[in-house]
């Protein structure tokens, strides 16, 4: 194994600041694009929670039953919030690069063909287009000029929740993708619940499209079934999927077969120091 | 079986007895299968919750609406998907035993049952629609739409699930018990959300 | 050995469908001519679904030999289902009266 072996060469544990450890293990740590790339994709969702849910005030989604007035007077009550939270957004959109290739990482260090990672990150890479960022240009312009037309402004609200709640197919496309990935998988990255995880992921996605129809009620864009339900599935998996892929980070060999189980805490200080004094 | 420290009584015939129904407890198909099972029915109850909830508000047009749902498709199919079930379980049972054959034939009839609750369901659809009754006429048929597409959605999964199922009891090369008992398990919960969903949508009042 | 399984199987069978049929029977004796709500239909039909589940828990899938933490699991399931179900029919019927 070359990871342990690596670390057994430079001086193990430091005695040294917080800081002159966390420059080693910039230095010398294998793993350390693995860890960049898990980091990046919390703060990413720490950056995301808080433009969609405090500053813009976007999620949960405004109503669809406004009419023009009343879209209007919505984009005039958030304007600073829009402003400022999807412009956080727009410089931050780049971290789910990382994200996507930790992800599509993971399906690499499976036992299947290449081409399922490399279907992933296609997928997620095109998808934060309507996904996400079309909400945040479409709701940026509408909060831009709010002497607007309310009709006017009634379209760019539309479009916004629309593009962002009801194009679900290519997230759902990726979580099958997943999903197959694990069940086909024999080097044990991820365990097979997850895997179905994944499956009732995706399935409460596809509820999520007669948002399409309705104006109100609980299929309506803000609905309790459409969007409701759907977030605390949907927030459960994100949890979810950021444990486990840090578990595989720990657990990673860069060998390739099947990932070796997670060790006990204990042994893992033992083993080090016990290196770290032969 | 060892004793308890201290005791010195001859080992326990009852003891032995219980090891051995002990040793026989086990999970069938993948735990992991199960988790899917307990958590998919979390989500469906918080659907059925949502229905109830909206039932009671607009209590008239509920049974208006319902009024329009004919009990009989209702009870037959759900009696298709308590056949399915029933030979799924065979199916397991066949398969443990090492009757690959009637396995296989147990197999092929859950599909059989399942497909007719597929057409069934269809056709009932096409009714409720050529009577008027879409999606979006009224928020029963909105949940009654959404319910029964959702699985139906399910059903659909649950045809794939079997056709691993067959895959795998097909080729001497492959059987495993396991997976088989694991598909089984997908299809008993297609078969008891409909048991749950027929009771809400044509029978609460 | 696979016979009685099988036999206990098809009891199982006929035990669920004629809980089904009695269904038909529930919603005959509610109706008489008019269509009426009926907390007693509503329980009851809730009630005999979730019996079903339970027995579809223990026989069809086999959660009479699993270990006990699945059976405790799945009988806890079907109860909290029964609260949610019956829970959100008697609040939804008592914040509209």
């Amino acid at each position: 194994m070359s990871a342990p072996a690596a670390e057994a060469m430079a001086p193990l544990v430091q005695p040294g600041s917080p800081i002159s450890r966390f420059i080693w293990h910039c230095r010398n740590n294998p793993k350390r694009e693995l860890w960049f790339a898990w980091w990046t994709t919390v703060v990413f969702y720490n950056f995301f929670t808080i433009s969609f849910f405090v500053l813009s005030r976007t999620q949960p989604p405004a109503n669809p039953a406004l009419d023009a007035q009343g879209a209007a007077h919505w984009f005039e009550k958030n304007h600073y919030g829009i402003l400022l939270g999807f412009a956080i957004m727009f410089l931050v959109t780049g971290m789910t690069a990382p994200q996507n290739a930790l992800i599509a990482y993971s399906m690499r260090r499976m036992s299947i063909s290449p081409a399922f990672g490399y279907s992933y990150l296609v997928l997620y890479s095109l998808s934060a287009v309507p996904g996400m960022l079309l909400l945040c240009i479409v709701l940026t312009v509408g909060a831009m000029r709010p002497e607007r037309d309310p009709e006017l402004q009634q379209w760019l609200f539309d479009l916004g929740f629309l593009s962002y709640v009801g194009t679900m197919g290519v997230f759902l496309i990726g979580s099958i993708v997943w999903m197959l990935a694990i069940l086909i998988d024999k080097n044990r990255v991820f365990p097979k619940w997850f895997a179905y995880l994944n499956l009732c992921n995706a399935l409460t996605e596809v509820v999520v499209s007669p948002a399409w129809i309705f104006h109100s009620g609980v299929f309506a864009w803000n609905g309790v079934i459409a969007w409701w339900i759907d977030m605390v599935v949907f927030g459960i998996y994100t949890g979810v999927f950021i444990t486990l892929l840090r578990n595989m980070i720990r657990r990673e060999d860069f060998g390739t077969g099947a990932l070796p189980d997670l060790p006990p805490k204990r042994m893992l200080e033992t083993s080090s120091l016990a290196k770290a004094a032969s | 079986m060892t004793t308890p420290a201290g005791a010195d009584a001859p080992p326990n015939e009852f003891d032995e007895v219980k090891a051995k129904v002990q040793d026989h407890r086990f999970i069938p198909g993948q735990p992991d299968m199960w988790a899917f099972v307990l958590f998919e029915t979390l989500v469906f109850t918080s659907y059925f919750v949502v229905y109830l909830l909206f039932r009671a508000q607009h209590h008239e047009l509920y049974l208006q609406a319902q009024a329009n749902l004919d009990l009989r498709i209702g009870i037959f199919n759900t009696i298709a998907l308590l056949l399915s079930s029933w030979a799924v379980a065979r199916c397991v049972q066949a398969s443990r035993d090492g009757a690959y054959r009637s396995a296989l034939t147990n197999a092929f009839m859950t599909i059989f049952f399942g497909f007719v609750f597929f057409v069934s369901k269809v056709l009932e659809w096409a009714k409720e629609i050529r009577m008027g009754n879409g999606f979006t006429t009224n928020e029963f048929f909105q949940h009654y739409f959404f319910l029964t597409s959702i699985h139906f959605l399910h059903l659909l999964i649950g045809f794939i699930v079997m056709g691993v199922v067959i895959y795998q009891l097909w080729s001497p090369k492959r059987r495993s018990q396991e997976l088989v008992e694991t598909g089984a398990t997908y299809w008993h919960t297609v078969d008891f959300l409909w048991v749950l969903i027929f009771a809400l949508l044509y029978v609460v009042r | 050995m696979s016979s009685a399984f099988n036999t206990r199987l098809l009891a199982v069978w006929l035990l669920l469908s004629s809980m089904t049929l009695a269904y038909a029977w529930l919603d005959h004796s509610a109706d008489d001519e008019m269509i009426r709500p009926s907390a007693v239909v509503t329980v009851s039909a809730i009630a005999i679904a979730l019996l079903k589940v339970r027995i579809i828990f223990r026989e069809f899938m086999e959660v009479r030999h699993a270990p006990a933490l699945l059976c405790r699991l799945t009988d806890a399931w079907v109860l909290l289902i029964a609260v949610c179900l019956l829970g959100s029919y008697f609040l939804g019927m008592t914040i509209v009266n």
